[in-house]
């Protein structure tokens, strides 16, 4: 054996034991790469039960499907007091809505009454109290008023949820959770009690049973912030027959109505606060 | 075979030193994914925490979102993640966060909260005043101060004047409303904007272009290049929608 084959003879002797630790560090890393991606969470599909989805969805495609329609609602909002007491205001919206671009709504307090018009081409506030009015240039379809309205002006058009071209898209699309109750009736109208969760919002719809699938109550609670406030919504008199002409949605200065400026919504330089101490 | 076993046993020492020099990497992996959980948990009260809701299985133990965030509107699911707004309260802590700082939430709530000095009328005069009053001198005049409504003597009467500027009290007048402007706060009360001072509170010149949610007491309504406003101490207030309701934005012609 000469010298040169004795070479090759070690080198080979000791990479053979190399390759093998090499190979076994390989499929070390290996398990403990694949154990890391075990333990990442899973991506959870939405745990929302098939028969919720089900009337959640029949009641979207009834909703979408109508042309027009008008309804009454009456809103319970807790308001949270300087004192930490939580209590609840209340105030009447009566709706009506034209699709694909038309929108008009009343809201009434003891204290307050406003108007808000949506044509296909611009929204306007009305103050009837003040007599004050303000418009401002509109897409030309619901959904895209209402992004606009909330999103640069800081208005929520009254059950827009409702609204919408889609209201079962609209209401099922961030949700994590979903449950039927089971049947309830709401102001003697027999209906389906569903709970849905955001995470940090949950809400509760209660649809009409039978050949109308109207919502007939809607419950929102804010479980992020103080006191978890709840929104309700008890909503009355749908209509789907009862046509609806265009001078319902155009916007008609009252007498004497003075126009002023609506605001687009600050974010970081001014925000200001309501209420003080506790009378 | 001697060798042969020599060998085996040299492969085995290696390979067992290539588990122990791959252990870290074992082990590197278990914190981070600590960490990601952690980081899973600071999102979750975040006002957009809308990717940790996601994906979370909702067999999970519910966890419990701390109150910290405040919504400009409520009733909407669509925008249920618009304009959502950190609760302050680490701020002005030394006030009374909990009297002053509150949602604005939708102002189309209707909650009748009458205050002392929303009796305010400008020249009005009394024979005498509530216990309580308190003595002030502002710029070397004498002054008398009840929750948020001043006084000057006039005669045997004290006639009710409006809030001089500079005038410096202990404590905020019943509902006074959180203002910030830029980086201060101001608190607005009977159409005064104070200003914390050590000690107390310090009525600072009204500043311009913010917004109110309602006219001071006994505002005179004026019209300013056609348009509709208001007057009150030679300060201007004019009519402005904000979040779909009427509020007012200081403003000099």
């Amino acid at each position: 054996m000469n010298i040169n084959n004795r070479m090759i003879n070690i080198i080979s002797r000791w990479m053979r034991p190399a390759f093998t630790a090499f190979a076994l560090m390989g499929l070390v890393a290996m398990v403990a790469s694949a154990s890391a991606e075990e333990a990442k969470p899973a991506v959870v599909k939405p745990a929302i039960d098939p028969h919720a989805d089900a009337l959640l969805r029949r009641m979207g495609e009834h909703l979408a499907q109508a042309q027009f329609f008008s309804v009454n609602a009456e809103i319970w909002q807790d308001v949270q007091l300087k004192s930490g007491q939580q209590v609840q205001a209340g105030r009447t919206i009566d709706l009506q809505v034209r699709r694909p671009n038309r929108f008009h709504a009343e809201v009434r307090s003891t204290r307050r009454n406003r108007g808000l018009y949506y044509d296909g081409m611009s929204i306007t506030l009305l103050n009837r109290i003040q007599n004050f009015y303000g418009s401002i240039p509109a897409p030309a379809t619901l959904d895209e008023a209402l992004d606009l309205a909330n999103e640069r002006f800081g208005i929520a058009m009254p059950l827009e949820d409702l609204i919408v071209s889609d209201p079962y898209q609209n209401a099922i699309r961030k949700v994590i959770s979903g449950i039927d109750i089971g049947p309830v009736t709401v102001l003697g109208v027999p209906c389906e009690h569903l709970a849905f969760s955001l995470g940090k919002v949950d809400w509760q719809i209660w649809i009409e049973q039978g050949a109308m699938p109207v919502p007939r109550k809607l419950v929102i609670t804010y479980k992020d912030e103080e006191g978890s406030p709840e929104y309700t919504a008890i909503l009355s008199n749908w209509d789907f027959q009862t046509k609806l002409p265009d001078f319902m949605f155009n916007f008609e200065p009252p007498a004497g109505a003075a126009k002023i400026d609506v605001a687009e919504i600050k974010r970081k330089n001014q925000t200001h606060t309501s209420e003080g101490k506790q009378p | 075979m001697r060798f042969a076993n020599f060998a085996s046993i040299r492969n085995i020492g290696i390979g067992a030193l290539a588990v122990l020099a791959t252990l870290p990497l074992l082990y590197a992996q278990r914190p981070q994914q600590s960490q990601r959980d952690e980081r899973t948990q600071r999102v979750a009260p975040s006002p957009r925490g809308e990717p940790a809701s996601r994906g979370v299985s909702v067999h999970a133990p519910e966890e419990r979102h701390p109150a910290v965030v405040d919504r400009v509107n409520h009733g909407t699911i669509r925008h249920v993640d618009t304009h959502i707004v950190q609760r302050p309260i680490e701020v002005h802590r030394d006030i009374d966060v909990h009297q002053h700082i509150a949602a604005h939430h939708d102002v189309d709530v209707d909650i009748h909260r009458p205050q002392f000095w929303h009796d305010f009328v400008f020249g009005a005069r009394f024979h005498g005043l509530r216990a309580g009053y308190v003595q002030l001198s502002v710029g070397g005049a004498p002054y008398y101060y009840d929750d948020g409504i001043y006084y000057q003597q006039v005669g045997n009467d004290y006639q009710a004047v409006y809030p001089p500027v500079g005038a410096n009290v202990v404590e905020l007048p019943n509902g006074a409303i959180e203002i910030v402007a830029g980086n201060l706060a101001y608190y607005y009360a009977g159409g005064a904007f104070y200003v914390q001072q050590a000690g107390g509170f310090v009525i600072a010149a009204p500043p311009m272009g913010v917004i109110v949610p309602e006219l001071p007491p006994g505002t005179v309504q004026v019209s300013v290049n056609g348009g509709v406003a208001y007057q009150f101490n030679g300060i201007y207030y004019r009519p402005v929608f904000v979040n779909g309701v009427t509020q007012y934005m200081t403003f000099m012609p």
